[in-house]
């Protein structure tokens, strides 16, 4: 298959996994160091010129997302989805998008890996890292960043579809058709 | 008789004209080749990664101030660029603008709050909008010309004003309107050295003094000045006053440090008062001018006083030259010398890791041309991290038992990126020497006990988490009769142990009994699979850890234990542009998978439990109970090593203490390691440690005792992943039977 047609179809099933994402903040609770105000100040350079700021509240927050099955601490942590995209990382995904329409696939990568930066455990920015290797020309590189971004799905069906289905078309093209027709046998189990 | 002594006197004339020209010619030559050596050699600039500021970025308020001074910016108002405004949680931050590699970021006016360590209500109030927007990266260093390596190289635009301005006025007034000489006054320093009888006054212009730097003759004969003077007059030909200047900032001799000159003002900033030029403040940049008259009868180290003299004499100076108002001129006479106590001699701020950034960039450019084409490398290094890891280092090392010998390494990459994000090469972290974080290979210990239990949990036919092991001592004798006797590092031995406790409690007896039945090549191919250096011993010594591996090394195979089996490449260093911008590399992230999703999350779940239950529990003396965290302690023979390697959501860190002298120590990686890495991920925001569930992978809730499926209200019920089909078939109800395995009511809550 022609790699402009995976592209467009990898395009395509990344819209859909997109469609209804995007959260303020990604993924769960952030550990807020105790003190960290003051603890930081006896290290060395760089000066610092500002005084101390006022304590701010140890807090602990939950995303908007639906809890999952936490198991109470002290017990090895696990979950059943990865991130939902951050707004920033969705804008670095759309400034990728018209990047590869002008046919810069490199100017597009800087954007996504940004966005994987500040999104490191959403698998979409890993579908969309795959979706722009393709157009590149380099689907090893795209095979592994779909497979990355399926590690990430979890219970999240739309995801495992478009990830499946994208990964269906790179082998394919690949020339694996046995490991194509299991990736859609996937796809369709969902 | 006339005719022919006038034509003696010309032939005379012509041929000293012919030997003047021939000498100017040569002394051309020998002026502008040093100068062109000195001038158009830039050295390579590095940069730190830029603060991406967005709603929900992790940043603390003390972390962002940092962060921003380092990139240069002053509290202020907030509405001019290079100025940010701090109230409370509220910034308002005027970013300058930067070209970065994949495009301009504009300068923007922003405005945000920090609170919990997190930003929100971002957002653009001037310039064009953006839901996200970069900081200008911070100068983390520079790669100079080899033969310059003892400059800090400024550039003319770089340098302050009031430092230009009264040098100029001090040294020489004329400098924009002179021809390289300036006989006026040269006059008028004359007839002051003979009024007061000794010389009070040099007449050189600062083109003059240029050229006496490069030819460091102290002699001070007529040829001597005749020479500066045509190659004063010569320079100024070529060049502009702009290029002369910028080479006199960074050429002239400005002090001693035993053999060691110390030129340029860059240099002597950051050897008198450990700063960057620019960063200084007034009194101190009229310190550096005063100085040029006599480096070392005006040093302040030696002769406070002096200096102190000669400062309020440059101020007095300017201020009559009308560069400073009275009052400024009085405040700044009324400041201290304020000279650092320790000298330094360069200005990267992070020497272990700009050390790991060149050996990076040595695979693809040319020594010279890192050192003298002006190349932009963008690193990876989070400056707020390495702030961070540094703390930790220093301040922990000093409490260990037996600290004074005892040395140590850290490095922290990007869990999911592979960016190594800092780094720190011994306790002394602005000390440039043996870096231990790439160099100091040592065994890894118990650090290699997850690999083998990864190789045998590969076969769920065969392990699983609860798969109880034999934990008792035995011999193996080899074909040369040699006998190798493993045992527990507590000498105990507990008879059965189910897997995930005996990797948790990092147990020897079972893992070289798992090691040996899935076999050395297995466990080998393990290894190289997550990116371990070849060769790999193929003695039975490896299974606990007799293979040699830098810090680096192991950040690197732990890479693909912390993400879902995904080996992916260090780096330090995301672009390479020339001096105009024109990209010539980028690293791209690179991810492959090496192991099985599944398998690593069982891993995964006894290196959670270690930090919960096992040798790693210790971390949470330091840090709160709610982050999850996974980690492996490794501790060698006699406490020579000890180890730390483990992974939050965000960082994955690894840490070693040891002596340099390879002897023994009173410490294991739970004492020794642990504390290090323990300090440095309780002073990061980040997220912790919770990996997604492998679609072929169910949790139960089990008895592992008894080897079965039980309930969760059950006594000693445990709630494992178990990768599908592996799990146990019998189930033990708490009434005591065992029965076999009805569905049971949790069975699809998971898989839809």
């Amino acid at each position: 298959m022609n790699k402009h047609v995976i592209a467009r179809l990898g395009a395509l099933f990344i819209m859909l996994a997109l469609a209804g994402c995007a959260s303020r903040m990604g993924g769960e609770s952030i550990y807020v160091p105790m003190g960290g105000e003051t603890r930081t100040q006896d290290a060395p350079a760089p000066p610092q010129t500002s005084e101390p700021a006022p304590e701010e509240p140890q807090v602990w927050r939950k995303s908007e997302q639906p809890e999952t099955t936490e198991p109470e601490t002290r017990t090895p942590s696990y979950r059943e989805s990865g991130d939902q995209l951050p707004e920033a990382a969705l804008t670095l995904i759309r400034d990728a998008d018209q990047y590869l329409q002008r046919g810069d696939t490199d100017g597009a990568l800087s954007q996504l890996e940004r966005a994987q930066r500040i999104a490191p455990r959403s698998p979409e920015v890993y579908l969309k890292l795959a979706q722009a290797y393709v157009q590149k020309g380099n689907l090893d590189s795209a095979e592994q960043f779909t497979l990355k971004g399926l590690s990430l799905a979890g219970s999240n069906a739309r995801v495992q579809r478009a990830g499946w289905l994208l990964l269906a078309d790179i082998r394919r093209a690949r020339g694996n058709v046995a490991g194509a027709a299991q990736a859609e046998e996937r796809a369709a189990a969902l | 008789m006339g005719r022919s002594l006038l034509r003696i006197l010309f032939r005379v004339g012509l041929l000293a004209t012919f030997l003047l020209a021939g000498w100017v010619v040569y002394l051309d030559a020998q002026v502008t080749d040093r100068f062109e050596g000195r001038r158009f050699e830039v050295p390579s600039r590095v940069y730190a990664r830029p603060l991406e500021l967005y709603d929900g970025a992790s940043v603390s308020a003390a972390g962002l101030t940092r962060e921003l001074e380092l990139a240069g910016y002053r509290r202020g108002s907030g509405n001019r660029p290079g100025y940010y405004q701090r109230n409370g949680q509220r910034f308002v931050i005027h970013t300058r603008g930067f070209l970065f590699p994949d495009g301009e970021e504009p300068a923007r006016q922003l405005s945000l709050r920090v609170s919990g360590d997190q930003v929100s209500g971002f957002s653009v109030v001037s310039g064009p909008s953006s839901a996200i927007v970069r900081l200008e990266p911070a100068r983390i260093g520079g790669i100079y010309p080899a033969h310059r390596e003892d400059r800090v190289l400024v550039q003319l635009s770089d340098v302050p004003q009031p430092l230009i301005d009264g040098l100029l006025a001090v040294e020489d007034q004329n400098f924009h309107e002179h021809i390289g000489i300036a006989p006026l006054s040269i006059a008028r320093a004359f007839v002051a050295n003979i009024k007061a009888g000794r010389i009070v006054q040099g007449g050189s212009t600062l083109t003059q003094q240029l050229v006496k730097n490069f030819f460091l003759t102290r002699d001070q004969t007529l040829v001597r000045k005749a020479n500066e003077a045509l190659m004063s007059l010569l320079l100024e030909f070529h060049y502009s006053k702009d290029d002369i200047l910028e080479t006199y900032l960074n050429e002239v001799y400005l002090g001693q440090a035993g053999n060691r000159s110390i030129n340029g003002f860059g240099l002597a900033s950051q050897f008198y008062f450990g700063e960057r030029l620019k960063n200084l403040d007034l009194h101190q940049m009229a310190l550096l001018v005063g100085m040029v008259k006599g480096p070392s009868y005006y040093n302040p180290r030696r002769h406070p006083e002096r200096a102190m003299a000669r400062r309020n004499l440059v101020l007095k100076e300017m201020a009559e030259a009308g560069l400073l108002d009275a009052r400024q001129a009085d405040q700044a006479q009324n400041r201290a010398l304020d000279i650092s106590a320790q000298p330094s001699y360069n200005d990267n701020l992070y020497p272990a890791y700009i050390d790991l950034v060149r050996r990076h960039l040595a695979r693809d450019y040319r020594d010279e041309d890192l050192r003298s084409e002006g190349l932009r490398i963008f690193t990876t290094l989070d400056p707020a991290i390495q702030q961070a890891s540094e703390t930790a280092v220093r301040d922990t090392l000093p409490k260990l038992v037996g600290s004074e010998h005892l040395e140590g390494a850290l490095v922290v990459t990007g869990k999911d990126s592979g960016e190594v994000l800092a780094l720190v090469g011994g306790r002394d972290p602005r000390f440039a020497g043996f870096n231990r974080a790439l160099d100091a290979r040592r065994p890894i210990g118990s650090l290699v006990k997850p690999f083998v239990y990864l190789t045998a949990l590969k076969q769920p036919e065969r392990y699983t988490l609860i798969t109880p092991l034999q934990d008792k001592g035995f011999v193996l004798e080899f074909d040369d009769g040699r006998r190798w006797q493993p045992s527990n590092y507590d000498e105990e031995e507990r008879g059965e142990v189910p897997l995930h406790r005996a990797l948790s409690h990092s147990l020897n007896l079972p893992t070289v009994r798992v090691g040996l039945d899935v076999g050395i090549p297995a466990v080998q191919d393990t290894l190289r699979a997550f990116g371990a250096p070849t060769p790999i011993p193929d003695y039975p010594s490896v299974l606990l850890g007799s293979l040699s591996l830098t810090p680096v090394e192991v950040a690197q195979i732990y890479q693909g234990l912390a993400t879902s089996g995904f080996n992916t490449p260090l780096r330090s260093i995301r672009e390479v542009t020339d001096a105009n911008n024109q990209p010539l590399s980028r690293y791209s992230l690179k991810v492959e998978q090496v192991a099985d999703n599944g398998a690593v999350h069982l891993v995964q779940y006894a290196m959670q439990e270690a930090m919960r239950e096992g040798t790693g529990r210790s971390a949470y003396n330091w840090l709160p109970e709610q982050l999850s965290l996974a980690g492996k302690t490794g501790t060698t023979d006699d406490g020579r090593d000890a180890w730390f390697a483990g992974f939050s959501g965000d960082l994955l860190a690894v840490a070693w203490v040891g002596r340099d002298d390879n002897r023994g120590t009173a410490l294991t990686g739970a004492s020794g390691a642990l504390p290090v890495w323990s300090e440095m991920m309780a002073r990061v925001p980040q997220y912790g440690f919770s990996p997604v569930v492998p679609d072929d992978v169910q949790y139960h809730w089990v008895n592992v005792g008894k080897q079965a499926l039980t309930e969760e209200h059950c006594p000693d019920a445990r709630f494992m992943p178990f990768i599908i089909g592996s799990e146990p078939e019998d189930i033990y109800d708490c009434g005591g039977a065992v029965g076999r395995e009805i569905r049971s009511w949790f069975e699809g809550l998971f898989n839809e």
